[in-house]
């Protein structure tokens, strides 16, 4: 299809030279680490699978796995809950309101991470603003408990969750024919019928993907757990960074990272399914 | 009709209320910090009894914030020089080239991006202790450039894409060697893409915490692993102070994008 043949470099196949540096970078500083990483997890203290055994064994451990994915589900199904109406909006909105919206969303996003973690910290602390304020207006007595609890890592998650929802449903919302919600109403459907049968399945893929991308980032997610979650409800990626941290057991470390990276990539594999199912190809 | 805001009727009261307090929501945390930073309170009340700079003061009065501040923006200037040159090659092969295992190779190149952090944190940390980088300059260069890289490749890869390539073919008709060809025509043309990862690359190792947390040292570290420090020990207002500061330079970066992006793309 090209005019010009691209020369090849030193026996590579056309076109692929300029990714060598990236390749070697990768593979000798990511592939390499990970996988000794791997490999220690079955030899460190000794070979064999006793720190899996000691894993799922051990009844503190099979907690730190059912509240993380306790923890990635409440914030995946309330960002969902949040972030749609505000993306279908956004997808309709005179683009004067919207852009406003979008500069907020995006001022959130680029925000360092932990200036947002330390705002709802202090924000959602026994004597922070929240509590203050709902006192205040006479709605509770004593201050609630927002903070180093599940409410405090949800709020906190979500928060830094939704753009990533919101911005990619928008897109998803905006490619959705008007027209069929028009043919809807003319069939005679009323506004709960045509969401219900015609906007929410069109928009499914889209929350589908979104979704799992937010429970994905969320499972293995350090920081704004560690600060705003409890130590009853410690989530697997603080656990692992305490594992090799504090208690040097690299052996359990690594393997409770094993167990947290096959996660991942299994619904990562998904996830390129579902956004790949819209694109033929799936190309670049 | 639920995609005409202009038939919406009751419903887009109902949803421009909600989206406006989502909107609220976002920026609450923001704004209060902002505020917070100029209160004089130490123990953060708000509405603060009084305003002042003292915490900005005892933030430039400490060597230990400047260094970090200072170590920070050298690592970050680093790795995203690095990601995004690596990247303009990878990102040649990955568009243009006509090998079997290009998909793979650009899942390849994407995974850091994917993984979560504390895996490669550990992995790399102690891949680093072994060989001696552990709490280097070098070390956290490499390390954040490999984090660097998906957000060098995705923008550039997307401009170069949107990139007629019959253009670069043309000035090599007219006699433009190949190397020319790419310098003069196809860069200016992507400028946009390579800005975008540019910018992208730099946050995403001014901002990096978790990898920071294991590498640093006593003498070497970034912004991020002192205010992870800070926010362990107590929330004290300089904090709050040393964030301000940080959301000013997201605006910044927000307006000169904008700005750059309008002159660019004329």
């Amino acid at each position: 299809m090209t005019a010009f043949k691209r020369q090849s470099f030193a026996g590579l196949p056309a076109g692929s030279g300029g990714a060598v540096p990236a390749l070697l970078l990768v593979g000798l500083f990511f592939i390499v680490p990970v996988v000794a990483l791997l490999l220690r997890s079955v030899t460190d203290p000794e070979p064999g699978l006793q720190n899996y055994a000691a894993l799922f064994g051990s009844g503190t451990y099979v907690r730190v796995f059912l509240n993380t994915f306790l923890v990635a589900a409440v914030v995946t199904a309330v960002t969902i809950l949040v972030a749609f109406p505000v993306a279908w909006m956004l997808a309709i909105m005179p683009p004067a309101i919207g852009s406003i919206v979008f500069g907020i969303i995006i001022l959130s996003m680029w925000t360092n991470l932990l200036t947002r973690t330390y705002a709802w910290m202090v924000l959602l602390q026994r004597t922070g603003v929240i509590n203050r304020a709902l006192m205040g207006l006479g709605i509770i007595h004593e201050p609630l408990p927002l903070i180093n609890n599940l409410a405090g890592v949800t709020i906190g998650m979500v928060y830094i969750m939704l753009p990533f929802m919101i911005l990619p449903l928008v897109g998803t919302l905006r490619a959705i024919d008007p027209m069929t919600l028009r043919a809807a109403a003319l069939c005679g459907a009323g506004p709960f019928q045509a969401f219900r049968r015609i906007l929410l399945p069109l928009s499914l893929p889209g929350i589908a993907a979104g979704g799992l991308m937010v429970f994905v980032m969320s499972l293995g997610y350090f920081v704004t757990p560690a600060l705003l979650g409890g130590t009853s409800n410690m989530m697997l990626a603080e656990m692992i960074a305490q594992t090799v941290q504090s208690l040097l057991n690299w052996g359990l470390g690594s393997a409770a990272a094993f167990v947290l990276l096959v996660v991942t990539m299994a619904l990562y594999a998904i996830q390129l399914r579902l956004v790949g199912a819209g694109r033929p190809g799936g190309g670049l | 009709m639920l995609l005409d805001y202009e038939r919406l009727g009751w419903l887009r009261v109902a949803l421009v209320g909600f989206t406006a307090a989502v909107a609220a929501f976002l920026l609450l945390p923001v704004v209060f910090i902002v505020l917070l930073s100029f209160g004089s309170s130490r123990w953060l009340a708000f509405p603060p009894p009084g305003w002042t700079l003292k915490w900005y003061e005892q933030l430039f009065a400490d060597p230990t914030w400047i260094d970090a501040a200072l170590t920070s923006a050298r690592i970050a200037a680093m790795a995203a020089i690095l990601a995004v040159v690596i990247g303009l090659f990878a990102s040649f092969a990955l568009v243009r080239g006509e090998f079997r295992g290009r998909q793979l190779l650009r899942g390849l190149l994407l995974t850091p991006m994917v993984l979560p952090v504390v895996v490669f944190a550990i992995a790399i940390y102690a891949f680093f202790l072994r060989i001696g980088l552990a709490g280097t300059t070098i070390g956290f260069v490499i390390a954040h450039t490999i984090l660097a890289l998906p957000f060098a490749i995705i923008p550039i890869t997307a401009a170069l894409e949107g990139f007629d390539k019959s253009i670069e073919d043309a000035a090599i008709v007219c006699g433009a060697s190949p190397l020319q060809a790419r310098l003069k025509i196809t860069l200016p043309s992507i400028r946009i893409g390579i800005f975008s990862a540019a910018i992208f690359a730099f946050l995403a190792s001014w901002d990096e915490v978790v990898v920071a947390i294991f590498m640093a040292s006593p003498t070497l570290q970034t912004l991020p692993v002192k205010i992870w420090g800070s926010l362990r020990a107590d929330l004290s207002p300089v904090v709050a102070a040393a964030s301000s500061l940080l959301v000013g330079l997201t605006l910044c970066l927000m307006i000169v994008t904008a700005l750059l992006r309008r002159k660019l793309s004329r």
